[in-house]
């Protein structure tokens, strides 16, 4: 085989292995793949041009158009406190405080990122429908079946996870929801 | 004979190395191309598409917050720079939002830092001619998105927040090249 073949080859080769091994680590990486605070994970410099640009990539797949931290900070699981996967048979207790901003929110997505088909059409909860004192302290319940008190539905999805969003963020953060599972079928 | 594969197999490994930096610049222009031909299906170039409340069934952008109302404006700058009003609206957070077309954000503001005021600012590729006296933001190439959020405190208020932010305008500035 003449050199020049074998060098078109190789360069060929590289370029393709290259590019889909970048594809592929993109699509299986996660939307939040920073800082790990118990089950959860967060991303911090989401849409600034400072960021890597794997991070951009992985942002630009899984949370696109996502805000800066300076505007939001996003925490994203799929695993409860005792790192197992969500599963959307079960049901979960979720508590926790004021994260540290103005507002927060938890909502609730399927595997695929978009949310969960349910009858009630509830899809996440969030701190501007609390009280002042709620917001300080507060519980729901994510389950298949209606529940009482704050509900978050997981449609009976086989896998869920969740990401609280904390709008207009301090610096700091207070601790991050706890998340215990109650019971499986 | 495996001698004569030495340089060839170096020079691949440095391609691969170029292979996977290439994609990962290309995958998020493509991703926002993608994004913004969606949103311009909706609403149009150069315009505020008013999107409603995201249920299971919206499939456009992955992850979107159900306490959000968006409206969002692709952008196309090759004939000229836009002007954005952004309208206040009665909720406790809104925001103008502008990405470029890597993804980044060129320009964020809220009604915290407006105090509850409009926005009124230009948006303008590198060479573009704006009036003195209006705010401009410059992004790298043509096209992008500008992305109005509005937190809704009860998704049930979301008519009168609708006919509110509906006064926000995305429109050709006819200022024109320098």
């Amino acid at each position: 085989m003449k050199p020049g073949f074998r060098y078109a080859i190789c360069v060929l080769a590289g370029l393709l292995l290259g590019g889909g091994a970048a594809v592929r680590a993109v699509r299986s990486s996660s939307f939040a793949s920073g800082e790990r605070v118990g089950p959860w994970r967060s991303g911090g410099d989401f849409g600034s041009a400072e960021a890597a640009a794997f991070t951009r990539a992985a942002i630009a797949v899984h949370g696109l158009l996502a805000l800066p931290a300076r505007e939001a900070r996003y925490y994203s699981t799929a695993v409860d406190d005792e790192g197992r996967p969500l599963d959307g048979r079960c049901a979960y207790a979720i508590a926790g405080g004021n994260p540290g901003g103005a507002w927060f929110s938890l909502t609730l997505y399927g595997e695929d990122g978009f949310l969960v088909r349910n009858g009630a059409n509830i899809f996440s909860v969030g701190s501007a429908a609390m009280t002042p004192a709620e917001r300080e302290r507060w519980r729901l319940i994510a389950a298949p079946e209606p529940r009482e008190g704050r509900w978050l539905p997981t449609g009976g999805a086989d896998r869920f996870n969740l990401t609280l969003r904390v709008y207009l963020p301090r610096e700091g953060l207070s601790a991050l929801p706890a998340i215990t599972r109650l019971s499986c079928p | 004979m495996m001698w004569g594969w030495a340089g060839p197999l170096a020079i691949g490994l440095i391609a691969g190395l170029v292979g996977w930096h290439a994609a990962l610049v290309a995958i998020p222009r493509v991703v926002m191309k993608i994004a913004t031909d969606r949103v311009a299906e909706a609403g149009g170039i150069n315009r505020f598409a008013h999107a409603p409340l995201v249920t299971d069934k919206a499939r456009r952008i992955v992850r979107p917050s159900p306490d959000l109302a968006y409206s969002s404006c692709p952008l196309d700058l090759k004939e000229g720079p836009l002007l954005i009003e952004v309208a206040p609206v009665a909720a406790p957070y809104w925001s103008l939002s502008i990405f470029d077309r890597r993804t980044d954000v060129a320009f964020v503001r809220n009604n915290r830092d407006t105090k509850g005021a409009p926005i009124r600012i230009a948006v303008a590729g590198e060479g573009q001619r704006v009036p003195d006296g209006i705010e401009t933001v410059r992004v790298p190439g043509a096209r992008g998105i500008a992305l109005i959020r509005i937190l809704l405190e009860d998704r049930a208020r979301f008519p009168v927040i609708d006919v509110e932010r509906r006064r926000s305008r995305c429109t050709p500035l006819s200022a024109g090249r320098s």
